[in-house]
C-alpha cells in the first residue's frame, strides 16, 4: 500500500516508520473488542468509536457533538478531514469528563477532533486506543484566556499503528496538560505542535513510551513560546526491551518577544536489554534573551546496585526490575490530577512490565 | 548455623578471599575485623549473593543448605540479612512499598501468606518507633536524601521488619555519631540477640563492640582469618593495630 507520508529523510520523520503505518493499514479486519472493559469507572460523557465510526447506541455524548472538521495541513492530520467529535465550552463554564474508547478492528481509520474552550472554560478528556489496524487522529485544541484542559491518552492497541497529530493554541493564563502512555504492542507516532500565544500560560505535554520485541514508538513534539512569561514542561520517559526502539524528539522554541519563558525538558531512556534502542533529541531554539530553559537527556540501564539491594531483601530479580522500572516511568504520570486516571496509567504500565520482563 | 569452609572468591579475576573458614553457631555474635582491602566486604557480598563475585573453591552451608546455590532473594527468604555499608538510594520507591514487597516476597518464597496492608503498617510503625525513626521517613523514597546515620538506622528498621535468623552487618557503625551508634547497637541486640539467631559484625573499630558484645573476634587479613579470640582481641587490636597481629 502506498501512503503519501513524508520520508524518513525529513528531520522531523527521522525516526518515523511509514512502512509500519502502511502495514497496519493493510491488516485484515476482525471482530471488535468489548468496549466496556476499556472505559474507566468515572462519571461523565462517553463516546465509543469503532474504526473511527461513532457507535451511537453505546455512547452518551452529552456536551459532545459530531461535526465536519478540517484536519489541518500536516501530513497525518490532513488525512483525517471529515466528520469528527467536537467539544465547545462557553466562557467560564465547565463540562464533565469525556471518555473516548477507540477500537480498531483492522485496516485504516481516520478521525478528526476539536476542543475549543472559551475564556475561563474547563474540560478534561481521557482517550483509550485498543485493537489493531492504523488509527490516525488529529485533534485541534484552542484555549481561551484562563481556560484549562487536561487530556490523558492511553495507547494500548495490541497491533498495527496509532498516529496522533495534535495542534494546540494556548491563550493567556490558560493551562494545558497532556499525558500520553504508549503501552500496547502497536507502532506509535505522537506528533504535536503546541503554541503558547497568550501571556502567563502553562503547557505540559509528556508521557511514557514502553516498547518491546521489535516494536517502534516515537514522539515528535514542539512547544513554541510566542508570548511573555510562559511556562512549559516536556517530561518524557522511554523504556525499551528486546530489539525495540523508542524515540523522543522534543523541541522548545522561544520567539524573540517571549521574554521570561520558563521551559523544562526532561527526556530519559531506560534500556532493559542492550539490544534495544532509545533515541533522544532535545532541541532548543531561543531568540529571547531573558529566559530559563532547563533540559536533560539521559539513557541508561537499571541500577545494578539497587537491583542487588532489593534482591538482598528478598525481592526476586524480575520483581525488582519491575519496581525500579515502574518508579522510572512514574515521573511522567505525576501531573495527572485524577487519581482514577493516574491509577489506570500505572496499571497499564504494570501490565506492560508483566509482559516485557 | 553457618559453616564456611576454605572459601575462595574473586572479582574480575582477582582473588580476594583465599581460603576462609568460619563457623557460626546459633546464639553467637562474631566480629570480623581487619585492615582495608582484607576482604571483609567481599565476604559479606559473597554470602549475600551479589553478582560479579565468583566463588572458585570452598563451601558455605546455612542450616545445612548449600547457601551458594541459592539466588540472592532466596538467601533472604532463608533468613540471611545483609546490612549494607553504603545503603542504596532508590528514587520513586517508598520505604513502605519496598519493605512490604520484600517481606511478602520472602513469605511467598517460604509458602507463607502475605501480610495485609494494615498488618504490615503496624509492624513497620512498631519497628520505626523502637529505632527512633520518624514514621514519615518510611513514606519517603528508600534512602533518598537520608543522612549517613539515617540510612544505617533504616537498615536496622528493615532488619527488624524482616526479622532474619542470621545477619551480616557490614560496617554498620561507619558514619554514625555516638547517639546513633547506641541506637543501632541497641537495635542489633534487641532484634538479633536470641538463642536461635546469630550475627556476623564486620567492623573496623572496637567502638560498636562496646554496645554489641561479640562472643568471638576474628582478624581477616589477605583473604583469610589469621587469628581468632574472644572480645579482648578487639581491644588488643585497637591498642596495637593490625600490623603485629595480622602478620
Amino acid at each position: 500500500m502506498l501512503l503519501d507520508l513524508p520520508s524518513t529523510r525529513e528531520e522531523s520523520w527521522r525516526w518515523g516508520d511509514p512502512a509500519a503505518i502502511a502495514a497496519a493499514a493493510g491488516l485484515p479486519r476482525g471482530a471488535a473488542l468489548d468496549a466496556d472493559a476499556w472505559f474507566l469507572d468515572l462519571p461523565g460523557a462517553r463516546a465509543l468509536f469503532v474504526d473511527g465510526v461513532l457507535d451511537q447506541g453505546r455512547s452518551d455524548l452529552r456536551h459532545v457533538t459530531m461535526t465536519a472538521i478540517h484536519g489541518g495541513e500536516h501530513a497525518l492530520g490532513r488525512r483525517t478531514t471529515g466528520n469528527g467529535w467536537s467539544i465547545r465550552v462557553e466562557a467560564n463554564a465547565g463540562v464533565e469528563l469525556l471518555q473516548i474508547v477507540h477500537i480498531a478492528t483492522g485496516g485504516e481509520n481516520q478521525l478528526p477532533a476539536e476542543i475549543v474552550l472559551a475564556d475561563g472554560a474547563r474540560a478534561s478528556v481521557v482517550e483509550t486506543y485498543v485493537g489493531a489496524g492504523w488509527s490516525n487522529r488529529s485533534t485541534r485544541m484552542a484555549l481561551g484566556k484562563g481556560a484549562k484542559l487536561t487530556r490523558a491518552v492511553r495507547l494500548l492497541q495490541a497491533g498495527g499503528f496509532v498516529s496522533l497529530r495534535d495542534e494546540v493554541e494556548i491563550g493567556a493564563e490558560a493551562s494545558l496538560i497532556v499525558t500520553v502512555l504508549g503501552a500496547g504492542d502497536a507502532g506509535t507516532r505522537i506528533d504535536g505542535a503546541i503554541t503558547v500565544t497568550g501571556d502567563d500560560a502553562f503547557a505540559e505535554y509528556g508521557g511514557a513510551l514502553l516498547t518491546r520485541n521489535d516494536q517502534r514508538q516515537e514522539c515528535a513534539v514542539s512547544v513554541r513560546h510566542a508570548a511573555l512569561n510562559g511556562q512549559s514542561k516536556q517530561i518524557w520517559r522511554a523504556v525499551a526491551a528486546d530489539k525495540s526502539t523508542a524515540s523522543l524528539a522534543a523541541r522548545v522554541e522561544v520567539a524573540r518577544d517571549a521574554q521570561k519563558t520558563d521551559g523544562v525538558q526532561s527526556l530519559r531512556g531506560l534500556l532493559l536489554q542492550r539490544t534495544a534502542t532509545v533515541n533522544l533529541k532535545p532541541e532548543l531554539e531561543i531568540f529571547a534573551d531573558d529566559v530559563k530553559c532547563a533540559h536533560g537527556a539521559t539513557v541508561g540501564e537499571l541500577d545494578q546496585r539497587a537491583l542487588f539491594y532489593m534482591q538482598s531483601r528478598g525481592i526476586p530479580h524480575a520483581k525488582a526490575q519491575a519496581l525500579l522500572t515502574r518508579a522510572f516511568v512514574g515521573d511522567a504520570f505525576v501531573q495527572i490530577a485524577d487519581e482514577t486516571v493516574r491509577e489506570a496509567f500505572v496499571a497499564d504500565a504494570d501490565a506492560w512490565l508483566e509482559r516485557a520482563l | 548455623m553457618l559453616k564456611i569452609e576454605n572459601l575462595h572468591a574473586e572479582i574480575d579475576g582477582k582473588e580476594i578471599l583465599k581460603g576462609l573458614s568460619l563457623e557460626v553457631n546459633a546464639g553467637e555474635v562474631h566480629a570480623i575485623m581487619g585492615p582495608n582491602g582484607a576482604g571483609k566486604s567481599t565476604l559479606g557480598y559473597v554470602l549475600g549473593g551479589r553478582p560479579g563475585y565468583e566463588v572458585t573453591a570452598g563451601s558455605v552451608t546455612f542450616d545445612g543448605v548449600d547457601l551458594l546455590e541459592l539466588e540472592a532473594h532466596e538467601r533472604a527468604a532463608a533468613g540471611v540479612f545483609l546490612g549494607f555499608q553504603y545503603p542504596v538510594e532508590i528514587p520513586g520507591v517508598s520505604n513502605v512499598q519496598f519493605l512490604r514487597e520484600a517481606l511478602n516476597a520472602q513469605r511467598a518464597t517460604r509458602d507463607e501468606k502475605p501480610l495485609s496492608g494494615g498488618e504490615f503498617l503496624k509492624l513497620a510503625r512498631g519497628q520505626a518507633d523502637l529505632l527512633g525513626m520518624d514514621y514519615d521517613m518510611l513514606k519517603r523514597p528508600v534512602n533518598v536524601g537520608f543522612s549517613g546515620g539515617e540510612k544505617k538506622r533504616n537498615e536496622m528498621v528493615q532488619m527488624g521488619i524482616v526479622n532474619p535468623k542470621f545477619a551480616i552487618l557490614d560496617e554498620t557503625d561507619s558514619g554514625l555519631d555516638i547517639d546513633a551508634l547506641r541506637v543501632v547497637g541497641d537495635g542489633i541486640n534487641r532484634i538479633m540477640r536470641a538463642p536461635d539467631k546469630a550475627v556476623l559484625l564486620i567492623t573496623h573499630y572496637q567502638r560498636l563492640l562496646d554496645y554489641v558484645e561479640p562472643d568471638f573476634v576474628h582478624v581477616l587479613a589477605d583473604g583469610k582469618i589469621v587469628r581468632s579470640g574472644g572480645k579482648d582481641l578487639a581491644k588488643q587490636l585497637e591498642s596495637e593495630g593490625y600490623v603485629g597481629i595480622a602478620a
